[in-house]
């Protein structure tokens, strides 16, 4: 089993302290989903897990399996077993897809077992066809020219090729449409096992209808407000993240306060 | 040479930052070395290999033929085409342009000649390579010149290699004219070793509604200044110049690349992309020039440039000069860093970051390596890319 373990997570921004404290235990077998309302830190606290340069952690710590993240690299995260779906994941002409992926894989292998041409491309293609995509999207160039929908794609098929034992999925549901949404749950239902956990970040409900979550955890201001199963999620969409909050008894600020004023019921 | 001191009294072409005087490349000594089997074009298809004096590999098929298309080496054209010779070299690079053009003109001794006619379409690459065969410490002194005719279409990939490492100058003058209406990518892939110090200067003249672009890759390993302009005569002319350069060790690769905007609504695009490492210099001129008179023209340059290491030496240059109102241009350069972004994407999927560095530089110039006109052509400036590269792990 894997662990990835927060605890008293402080990180700040250019200055700016965005998380405040975030205690949190992801083991494989287990898919958390993480809720929150907008600049709450969920993407924050991603991006410092993988170990994004702009993020610097102030307290705390993040370890994978004991080992604190502080003292690794990024790609030494990603082979230690993590992997992170991006919001925004970059493009790169003049580098294939396939080409990528393989030096991903290889990244995680001995110099004298390397995957090879022929089995890399039986593995590709199986789950390709799996997430229902081209197969030009292979030689493509790495995201480049993909729609918002091609993108969010290719991160879980990188995911399912590179089997990482612990994915963040940074609003993977962002910008999908509903079909779309189903063949990315798909992808991440397929990987669910007792060798892979996951730590999902969204805005909406929906994408739990799709991936059930084991575990919810809600974010406001910096820190974890509130877990429980999936039923939080539910319970959420209809009370929004200010009932929450009224709930809960916490003086944080929400961007969108007066959202539900607007819907008045009769 | 009879005309030898009035090629002497010409200027030298600028090259604005680059210091080349004492690089010699006015004092030329033709090589004569010949060759019997191709050294890289085996199978090729359309094409043909020049090595030193001697054509290395040749082939048109028949219905090319048929229609008219010439393809063959300096040498023979001489002999098969001398009028027809006499008429077009030197037409879109005078021999009074400058002191090292002129010399090219007085003393090219080898070369390739295409005259694609009128309305002919060219389904496949057309291969033109050039190789220098240094075994003698002579020069290569090299003329190429492509006419494609009226609404002609050709996608022509040119090479040049130094086969040898004796020490030598080469000089390379390509002219092409993209008639009325031809359709035409120019790409080439230059690639002279250590011990060759080159000039190397290729212009078009593109005349009504055609368009020519280039892309144009230079990774030579030793000094070399590379020239590039289009003249867009005609009117509706286009042309997009495309610019990769890779400087490694202590060599310089100086640029210019020119677009003159002649014709009304006429488009020049001129696009850049250099990476430099070590102790090595690259400098980037771009020149967009628009005459009065061409009305609805648009000049636009983008070239930047990628420092790689403390000691590296590199410029970026945009330089516009426009005679006329009615027209929009525009121009941006950098010098910059390795994207850090890019890095960070690469890593995150486990890729160390000696890896991603490359991967991330060949992002760089991807915009014209995709732009190449075969997957083979782009799959050599990959390998072009890496080679240059695996220098920089050695010296670390």
């Amino acid at each position: 089993m894997t662990t990835l373990k927060v605890e008293n997570l402080h990180v700040s921004v250019a200055g700016k302290e965005i998380l405040k404290g975030v205690n949190l235990v992801v083991n494989t077998g287990e898919i958390h989903a993480i809720m929150g309302p907008n600049g709450t830190g969920k993407s924050t606290l991603s991006q410092t897990i993988m170990g994004h340069p702009a993020y610097e952690v102030t307290q705390g710590h993040v370890t994978i399996d004991d080992q604190d993240l502080a003292d690794m690299s990024v790609d030494q995260r990603a082979r230690a077993g993590l992997f992170l779906a991006m919001q925004y994941p970059s493009e790169i002409q003049g580098v294939t897809n396939a080409e990528f992926m393989r030096a991903a894989i290889n990244a995680r292998r001995p110099e004298d077992d390397q995957m090879g041409v022929m089995s890399f491309i039986e593995k590709l293609d199986e789950k390709r066809e799996f997430l229902s995509m081209s197969e030009e999207m292979a030689e493509r160039y790495l995201n480049e020219g993909f729609s918002g929908g091609e993108k969010k794609r290719n991160e879980i098929l990188q995911m399912m090729m590179i089997e990482p034992k612990i994915a963040i999925l940074d609003e993977i549901d962002s910008g999908l449409d509903i079909d779309a949404l189903k063949v990315v749950s798909r992808g991440v239902n397929d990987m669910r096992s007792s060798d892979f956990g996951a730590l999902m970040i969204t805005h909406y409900q929906r994408l739990l209808d799709y991936i059930v979550p084991d575990f919810v955890h809600v974010m406001m201001g910096g820190k974890i407000v509130k877990t429980g199963g999936a039923e939080l999620a539910k319970k959420l969409e209809t009370e929004g993240y200010a009932g929450l909050r009224d709930e809960l008894g916490l003086s944080v600020q929400l961007t969108d306060e007066d959202v539900n004023s607007y819907f008045v019921e009769d | 040479m009879a005309d030898n001191h009035s090629i002497q009294s010409l200027p030298l072409p600028t090259f604005a930052k680059v210091r080349y005087n004492a690089w010699q490349l006015d004092d030329m000594i033709p090589a004569t070395e010949t060759a019997t089997t191709p050294f890289f074009m085996k199978n090729k298809g359309n094409g043909i290999e020049v090595s030193g004096l001697s054509t290395t590999y040749q082939h048109l098929t028949e219905a090319m033929t048929a229609q008219g298309v010439i393809l063959m080496s300096m040498v023979q054209a001489k002999i098969d085409y001398p009028a027809l010779l006499e008429k077009m070299i030197g037409t879109v690079i005078t021999k009074t342009t400058d002191r090292l053009s002129a010399q090219n003109f007085a003393q090219f001794n080898t070369g390739i000649f295409v005259y694609i006619p009128e309305n002919v379409q060219f389904d496949d690459v057309l291969h033109l390579t050039l190789n220098h065969l240094a075994a003698s410490g002579k020069d290569l002194v090299a003329r190429i010149f492509v006419y494609i005719g009226a609404n002609a279409k050709a996608d022509i990939l040119q090479e040049i290699h130094t086969i040898g490492d004796q020490k030598s100058k080469a000089s390379v003058v390509v002219e092409v004219i993209a008639d009325v209406g031809a359709q035409v990518t120019y790409a080439n892939i230059d690639a002279f070793n250590e011990q060759t110090t080159a000039y190397i200067n290729r212009e078009a003249e593109v005349r009504d509604h055609a368009t020519l672009d280039w892309q144009n890759a230079e990774f030579n390993d030793g000094n070399a200044i590379i020239r590039l302009a289009s003249q867009l005569n005609g009117e509706g002319a286009t042309s997009h110049a495309n610019v990769i350069g890779l400087t490694t060790k202590k060599q310089t690769q100086g640029f210019v690349t020119t677009i003159l905007n002649r014709g009304r609504h006429t488009l020049g695009h001129i696009f850049q992309r250099g990476v430099i490492l070590n102790r090595s210099t690259l400098v980037f001129n771009g020149i967009g020039k628009i005459i009065k008179g061409a009305q609805g023209s648009d000049a636009q340059q983008e070239s930047r440039v990628l420092m790689l290491s403390r000691r590296a030496r590199g410029d970026a240059n945009p330089l516009l000069l426009i005679d006329e109102n009615d027209v929009t241009a525009g121009h941006a350069a950098s010098v910059g860093r390795v994207d850090e972004d890019q890095m960070y994407y690469l890593m995150s999927r486990g890729i160390s970051e000696q890896v991603a560095r490359k991967l991330v530089i060949r992002g760089f110039m991807g915009e014209v390596l995709a732009k190449m006109p075969t997957k083979e052509a782009q799959q050599q400036v990959v390998t072009e890319i890496d080679r240059k590269l695996k220098h920089e792990d050695e010296s670390n």
